[in-house]
């Protein structure tokens, strides 16, 4: 498991671009401190999808209560989110 | 002295789970918690948990067979050399005659007339399985070591030329629901357009408020079917033999679909809760279908169910009725004009469609 911050960030994108292809909308324009929910590449069924690969990818639990947008709201916060809580 | 661990059950509803690992080996020692294999169904994976401290003597299954729920799966010991009882080693139990039926055995007996004296069964109790194996004239279980024999061409098969199939747990799964809707429900579906800009507009504000990260639209749209629920419990309720079966919880179904499996997801006991509990819930079961990783009590017991296939853009869809429940509410994507359908698949055995309209007015405005 890579845990440096520019390979996580990468995979993080490639992932958001999988799943906004998916309801066939285009995230290759998305940068790293753009709001997710705001964006509209992804809805909610996307953004959940998003937390369980990055719960299972990384292997650390992600509680209910920690879905938001502090932690989980761009491709930054979720890097240092993962960052912070591995340390 | 050997002692055995059985099949665990993995949702109510079914009688054979199929193997998916087997993690110990004769000779090992485990001790009580230790997860020694998996089995699944189509809904659900459930890891077997080793019951006991001890060896394992023997193991009667292996990864992908299909196994009944409460057959010996493995046998532990003191010893690792510890003999397993001999008439353990024997051929699957004779079958036998007379045993009490399961539940869902009795209702197949009522309805086909049939009676359960005539049928062997290969347990301690006759079950569905035994009725259908008995109808069909089969034979005993297939073994393990050979592929299965090429199922026989039904006399109503289609005259194009073609090859019969075995269907995977998830096909026979979603085979017995949809047979369930047609065999058992009088099924009926009725459909209002609505404005859902009011909806829209409650679901913003309250992500505001609450500052969710995810749209709360369609979870405080199930929220509100299950208050509707509590208000009028005859939607929470289904039809055993010529009775009315009357709930005692009301556990919301919530379709999810995940990549090709659709998971009907099921959030326990929603009479008890608010909406900001509900949400939770819901958001904790999707994640679980997300990941593949339902437990079973998630998966099952659904009394009142939502599904929406807006994010497809499906303007109109009509939901097959979970197994003994009475209404499922269909939610769509806004059509061009800028109003919505909702919908509700119901049986009509026990509801009327004014009580659905009733139930479907309600639903498409938020609360005050």
């Amino acid at each position: 498991m890579n845990l440096h911050r520019d390979e996580i960030k990468t995979a993080l994108r490639a992932k958001v671009v999988d799943l906004a292809r998916a309801i066939h909308l285009d995230a290759s324009a998305l940068t790293d401190d753009d709001i997710l929910p705001a964006t509209g590449l992804l809805d909610s069924n996307a953004i959940l999808e998003l937390v369980v690969w990055f719960e299972t990818t990384y292997d650390f639990p992600i509680k209910q209560e920690e879905i938001n947008i502090d932690n989980l709201g761009s491709i930054n916060a979720m890097a240092d989110f993962l960052l912070s809580r591995k340390r | 002295m050997a002692a055995p661990q059985t099949v665990p059950c993995v949702n109510i509803n079914d009688e054979v789970v199929q193997v998916v690992g087997i993690n110990v080996k004769p000779g090992d020692f485990v001790k009580t918690g230790d997860v020694i294999g998996a089995v699944e169904t189509d809904k659900s994976l459930l890891d077997v948990v080793a019951e006991q401290d001890g060896y394992v003597l023997r193991i009667e299954c292996q990864p992908e067979q299909k196994v009944r729920v409460g057959s010996v799966m493995f046998w532990f010991g003191n010893a690792p050399d510890e003999p397993v009882p001999e008439e353990a080693l024997a051929a699957p139990q004779a079958a036998s005659q007379g045993g009490q039926p399961t539940a869902k055995a009795r209702v197949m007996l009522n309805e086909l007339g049939l009676d359960p004296a005539r049928i062997p069964q290969s347990g301690e109790r006759l079950t569905v399985a035994d009725i259908e194996t008995w109808l069909a004239g089969a034979g005993k279980g297939r073994s393990t070591s050979a592929p299965p024999p090429a199922p026989t061409m039904p006399e109503d098969s289609p005259s194009v030329p073609g090859t019969l199939e075995e269907l995977s747990l998830e096909a026979a799964g979603m085979l017995n629901t949809v047979s369930w809707h047609r065999d058992r429900a009088a099924a009926a579906y009725l459909e209002m357009e609505y404005d859902p800009k009011p909806w829209e507009e409650h679901a913003a504000r309250y992500a505001t408020e609450q500052k969710l990260m995810l749209s709360p639209l369609l979870p405080l749209m199930a929220f509100r079917l299950a208050v509707l629920g509590r208000e009028r419990p005859m939607i929470n309720a289904t039809i055993v033999g010529n009775q009315r079966y009357q709930y005692g919880a009301l556990n919301l179904g919530f379709t999810v679909q995940v990549g090709e499996m659709l998971y009907l997801t099921v959030v326990r006991d929603a009479q008890d809760m608010d909406a900001a509990r509900f949400i939770g819930a819901l958001g904790e079961v999707q994640r679980h279908a997300m990941g593949h990783r339902l437990p079973a009590k998630e998966a099952t017991g659904a009394t009142l169910s939502f599904s929406s296939m807006a994010r497809w853009n499906v303007s109109r869809h009509i939901p097959i009725l979970p197994p003994y429940t009475s209404l499922i509410v269909a939610h769509a994507a806004p059509r061009g004009t800028g109003s919505a359908l909702l919908g509700a698949s119901y049986d009509h055995r026990l509801l009327t469609g004014f009580a659905v309209a009733q139930v479907l007015q309600a639903l498409s405005q938020p609360p005050a």
